[in-house]
């Protein structure tokens, strides 16, 4: 094992440490911190995979943003410092049978799509993969228009949540 | 050789080296070591920095400052120091222990993380990440959380208003500030702090004076200091989120804060103002972090001044002013310098006649923005009540 | 004061010819009204004689006469003196009725009468304790009512000296033995009665929004930095918003009053520094006058004396004007430098104190019939110096540093507003009075001491803010300097006391209601004297107790910081607010 595997494993099992942490602390506020360290070890899978970039904006956005959103909507809504109640409610199994069905599907699909056959290019040869990734995402060629309706979409979604707002 | 760094580091590999170790375990431990010194070497700061405010605050306010401990006070923070190390750590019984704990590490953390990126020199630097900016934002990011375990963990209301207020004025100023910060990445087309280094020989601050006042406005709206200091505001929820902190766990809140306006500082001097260019500091790199120290100097001085010179604003006014001001207006700054910078570009303008442009066209916005901002004010010119003026009571003539 | 030939004529007699009698008794003044009319007779007084500010509620309790007795001083908002009026109830059951429908400044006051003298005022919205803490067994200001540590009704005491050996009755009375607690009471497991209905009575969730948000209590205080002492505000907060708020006081309750009436008249004096202890000087001269006016033409203040009055009172009201813009500032954040700026003047002033009086801040400088001392060599030219000078350069410094600030004009407008109908209701007094648009300054209204030579502008602002409360101390700081110029150029030669000083004095039976217009507002003096060596009766119209009355109008719906620069604006100081 070399030491960069090493360094992947214990990421990796961080990752998922967490995770299952995240649905099986009763504390809503402490489920979110645990939510916060897995999305940290996503961000460090990322470094291993040479891509700073995805990394920095995975912190910046799931943690400085949405986690701490989480967070902040937790506290506001649920009685600081209480457990809440219990982790399970009747569907848990019919949820559980669905996950795990998820979970079957994508595996079996994701081994059996070409995608997974291929070898992802290596950053390293680019000479600077910020540049590669904003050319990539405005050029026809590439992504522009999933990146549009991406834009459109949080456009549209900005604009619902004003006019929630903007009730008084 | 002008490079004292390069060589002493060349000389640690090779002493690790020869004690027969391998050349990436080398690698780990000389990086472990330079870990180590950076962030020793920024508290240390913070120990100065601590003199140097109170004496500022002092003569800012009309009296000496410290002037007890040891010539000009200077043995003050060491005072502060034993003091701060004596104390003891106080936990509330009701608080979740370890999450309590857990925050001010965080706190601190995130401000430290942060100087991995910064360069001194052209050669010493942490790490030259090609994302450096970005970067920044991201692990200020955990500054945010920090605050948040802190205000709820305490089981204090005022810790909790104050975590509630740092997270609404956190996340709302990191829009303007990623976009401010957008502006020099943009004029030196890369992220990288030592590229956008390298980009400045015009400073920045004359081709995007609207971008560094902006950044400083947020930047001390993300360290919270006055007038931005609402998470704190002792005269309203206590000391905020850090009100059931003492001992050292509170001096880590404290250190940190000093060292992330110092931090502010540094961002700004390198961002702005060339970082450590300056005569002769590609020669000698020893000049080249007196320079950066000088630049980061302004910027601490900027925001020390401002804190001691103004009153606090309220929570809404405060998340007007971001959001109907700042962002609107570094919006613009940034879509016209990005295309004034494209057609300067078609026509091969570089150096002092880009800056030159550049300047004029903040010119235009801002006078704009201010002819804006005067019809919005006359708007607002607040009346006189509508009623009669009463007459001055005064006692009836005696007979 | 109304003359006493007037009171047998007065239209109010005629208007209720029934109920409403003029007192007769000798020294008294004003009309004793039926406490069934009491009502009636506040509502006419009011509406059809203009009396449209109460100054000032308390009871006096007549042991003797087994009578207690509620007295109120009226004042006309345009100017003029006092209309007295008395509700007599027996003293086992008394019970008043409330006069808060009509003027809502009663509110506190009659609180403190419940809570001190155990008169009820029925129908008063939320009759509770305001000083002593709910629970408390008796009424401390009646006059049966003993203390521990007891020793006898009147000071001097003689048993501290038994044949000339100090002896203290502490020393009799070791800790812990000297408490009496209420029937069913341990200390023990005694909790806060209060506290939970006070929540209760301030938690409120009819909201019309389809948002469910929860509203927070929030304690502000008693320990808090900007309470200014120990002070505590409940808040019923939505999100950042004032819901409602309740001023919770009385932390630093130490029976002024009852200390009073144990002290001979001349203990007093020091004793009145304690209350507002920014500003000694005024609160001496309040009592100081009082008493004077008790005594009457058996006692004359020479010229040079009445100089000195104005002139030390004007000091200190620029003393306490320029601290509470400095404390002002605080509360809104600036981080002590303006506070600093300010206290460097103030500390100028208080050498001045210090060598006229011999103490910076406990003063003690006023005597009945002049002052104690004159001034010491060197001290003129100093404040010659400080008023022609000096304080006028910094003022308008402040003025420029301060005044056009953004922030502060941005913190300030239009929060906290009291309008002027609003302002004299609740008795509200001082700054906050005039910066309601309400010219009304007793120095004008009903001149005292020889304020009727000097000329001088009554302040007033007319938006009644937050900002407006700033902006008139400023302007009230260039006045007393405007006043302090006349009083220097013409102060002449001559005593300073009338007579020689006397340690103990004869004070005919009566009552006399003595007021000033103090820096935070119209200081009142009321004193009953039986003859005797002590007053019979001592109470303290304190200014900062009573505008506290409007401070939860002013603060509800604005944001929480704003609340706190709301109270900042009122300028209280507990001493007085507490006593």
């Amino acid at each position: 094992m070399t030491g960069l595997e090493f360094v992947f494993v214990l990421i990796a099992a961080l990752t998922l440490f967490s995770a299952v942490m995240v649905v099986t602390t009763p504390n809503m506020v402490r489920a979110a911190l645990w939510l916060i360290l897995a999305l940290f070890g996503v961000a460090g899978t990322f470094v291993l995979l040479n891509a700073a970039f995805l990394a920095v904006v995975q912190v910046v956005v799931y943690i400085g943003a949405i986690a701490v959103l989480m967070i902040f909507a937790i506290m506001l809504t649920r009685k600081v410092m209480k457990d809440s109640g219990p982790q399970t409610n009747s569907t848990w199994g019919l949820a559980a049978l669905i996950a795990a069905a998820l979970f079957g599907g994508l595996t079996f699909a994701l081994t059996r799509s070409p995608a997974a056959t291929l070898m992802a290019p290596d950053f390293s040869t680019v000479s600077d993969p910020v540049a590669e990734l904003g050319r990539a995402l405005v050029s026809p060629q590439a992504y522009v228009i999933p990146f549009e309706v991406a834009s459109v979409l949080l456009l549209a979604a900005m604009i619902g949540a004003i006019y929630v707002a903007w009730k008084k | 050789m002008g490079d004292p760094f390069a060589l002493i580091s060349q000389w640690f590999t090779n002493l690790l080296l020869g004690w027969g170790l391998s050349e990436s375990a080398a690698t780990v431990i000389r990086l472990l070591v330079g870990a180590v010194i950076l962030a020793t070497i920024s508290m240390l700061t913070v120990v100065v920095l601590i003199w140097v405010e109170r004496k500022l605050a002092g003569r800012l306010q009309d009296r000496p400052g410290p002037n007890r401990a040891g010539k000009f006070g200077l043995l003050q923070p060491i005072a502060d120091m034993i003091k701060i190390f004596t104390k003891e750590i106080v936990t509330p019984a009701q608080a979740d222990k370890t999450i309590f704990h857990l925050a001010p590490v965080v706190f601190i953390a995130s401000v430290l993380l942060m100087w991995v990126v910064i360069p001194f020199t052209a050669t010493v630097m942490g790490a030259n990440l090609n994302v450096a900016v970005l970067y920044v934002v991201a692990v200020g990011a955990f500054g945010v959380v920090a605050v948040l375990m802190a205000g709820w963990s305490s089981n204090n209301k005022f810790a909790l208003l104050g975590a509630f207020r740092a997270v609404a004025q956190m996340v709302s100023y990191e829009v303007p500030m990623v976009l401010a910060l957008m502006v020099p990445v943009l004029l030196a087309r890369s992220m990288g702090l030592t590229d956008i280094v390298n980009a400045q020989s015009v400073w920045f601050i004359v081709a995007a004076p609207i971008a560094a006042v902006i950044f400083l406005i947020t930047s001390m709206a993300e360290v919270g200091r006055a007038p931005f200091d609402l998470l704190e505001a002792e005269s309203e929820i206590v000391a905020g989120y850090h009100t059931e902190y003492s001992g050292m766990e509170f001096g880590m809140f404290y250190v940190a804060e000093f060292l992330h306006v110092w931090t502010i500082g540094a961002l700004l001097g390198t961002l702005f103002l060339g970082g450590w260019r300056g005569p002769g500091a590609e020669t000698y790199p020893l000049l080249g972090i007196l320079y950066f120290y000088i630049k980061t100097f302004i910027g601490y001085f900027i925001v020390t001044w401002i804190r001691l010179s103004l009153p606090r604003i309220r929570i809404d006014q405060m998340l007007a002013f971001n959001w109907k001001f700042l962002t609107p207006l570094i919006l613009v700054v940034l879509i016209f310098t990005a295309i004034l910078d494209k057609v300067l570009e078609v026509y091969a303008v570089s150096g002092w006649g880009h800056a030159l442009s550049m300047l004029a066209l903040n010119v235009v916005i801002g006078w704009a923005t201010v002819q804006a901002l005067k019809k919005v004010e006359k708007s607002r010119q607040r009346r006189r009540p509508e009623f009669p003026p009463r007459p001055v009571a005064v006692a009836p003539k005696s007979e | 004061m109304t003359d006493t030939t007037l009171v047998a004529e007065h239209p109010l007699l005629e208007r209720f010819p029934e109920g409403v009698t003029p007192d007769e008794r000798k020294g008294y003044e004003g009309f004793i009204v039926a406490a069934d009319r009491l009502v009636e007779f506040a509502t006419a007084l009011r509406d059809e004689f203009g009396y449209d500010y109460l100054s000032s509620v308390t009871g006096v309790d007549y042991l003797p006469d087994g009578k207690m007795e509620v007295v109120y001083h009226a004042y006309k908002s345009t100017g003029g003196g006092a209309l007295v009026f008395k509700v007599q109830v027996p003293r086992e059951n008394p019970v008043v009725p409330s006069l808060v429908s009509v003027y809502p400044g009663a509110d506190f006051q009659e609180r403190e009468a419940w809570d001190l003298l155990g008169i009820r005022f029925e129908g008063h919205p939320n009759l509770k304790r305001i000083l002593m803490w709910e629970g408390f067994a008796g009424h401390p200001l009646r006059k049966d009512w003993k203390e521990a540590y007891f020793e006898e009704e009147k000071k001097p005491f003689g048993s501290r000296w038994p044949g000339g050996a100090v002896h203290r009755a502490e020393d009799e009375n070791p800790f812990g033995k000297n408490v009496v607690y209420p029937p069913d009471f341990d200390p023990e497991k005694w909790t806060p009665v209060g506290d939970e209905a006070l929540y209760a009575g301030l938690r409120e969730f009819k909201k019309d929004d389809d948002l469910k948000t929860e509203q927070v209590v929030v304690n502000l205080g008693p320990q808090h930095p900007s309470t200014h002492g120990v002070f505590r505000m409940v808040v019923t907060l939505d999100g950042e918003t004032v819901v409602r708020l309740e001023p919770v006081m009385g932390y630093l309750h130490r029976n002024h009053e009852k200390i009073g009436e144990r002290n001979t008249y001349l203990m007093n004096i020091p004793f009145t520094d304690r209350l507002d202890y920014l500003s000694s000087m005024s609160n001496n001269w309040g009592y100081v006058q009082a008493v004077e006016k008790l005594l009457g033409d058996k006692i004359q203040v020479p010229e040079r004396a009445e100089y000195l009055r104005v002139i030390m009172a004007e000091f200190t009201r620029i003393v306490n004007h320029i601290f509470a813009i400095g404390t002002l500032l605080n509360d809104l954040g600036a981080y002590f430098t303006p506070m600093l700026y300010a206290l460097e003047e103030r500390e100028l002033i208080l050498d001045i104190f210090e060598a006229v009086s011999g103490s910076r801040m406990m003063c003690n400088y006023f005597r009945f019939g002049g002052v104690a001392r004159d001034l010491p060599p060197g001290v003129y030219e100093k404040m010659r110096d400080l008023v022609f000078e000096r304080l006028p350069r910094k003022i308008d410094e402040l003025d420029r540093y301060l005044t056009e600030n953004e922030v502060v004009r941005a913190r300030c407008e239009g929060v906290g507003v009291l309008t002027p109908e609003e302002a004299i209701a609740f008795s509200a007094a001082g700054p906050v009075l005039r910066a309601s648009g309400v010219p009304y300054d007793v120095r004008r209204a009903d001149p005292y001491g020889i304020y009727d030579r000097f000329e001088f502008d009554v302040a007033v602002r007319y938006h009644g803010d937050v900002y407006d409360r700033y902006l008139i101390r400023l302007d009230e700081i260039r006045q007393s300097i405007r006043i302090l110029q006349q009083a220097l150029d013409q102060l002449p030669e001559g005593d300073v006391i009338f007579g020689s000083p006397k340690y103990s004095m004869r004070v005919p039976a009566g009552e006399a209601y003595g007021r000033v217009e103090g820096p935070k507002g119209e200081l009142g003096f009321y004193v009953v004297s039986d003859g005797s060596a002590n007053p019979w009766r001592y109470h303290v119209r304190a200014p900062s107790f009573i505008n506290l009355t409007a401070l939860s109008r002013m603060c509800e719906g604005d944001k929480v910081a704003d609340a706190i620069i709301i109270l900042g604006s009122i300028d209280i100081v507990l001493g007085e607010t507490d006593r």
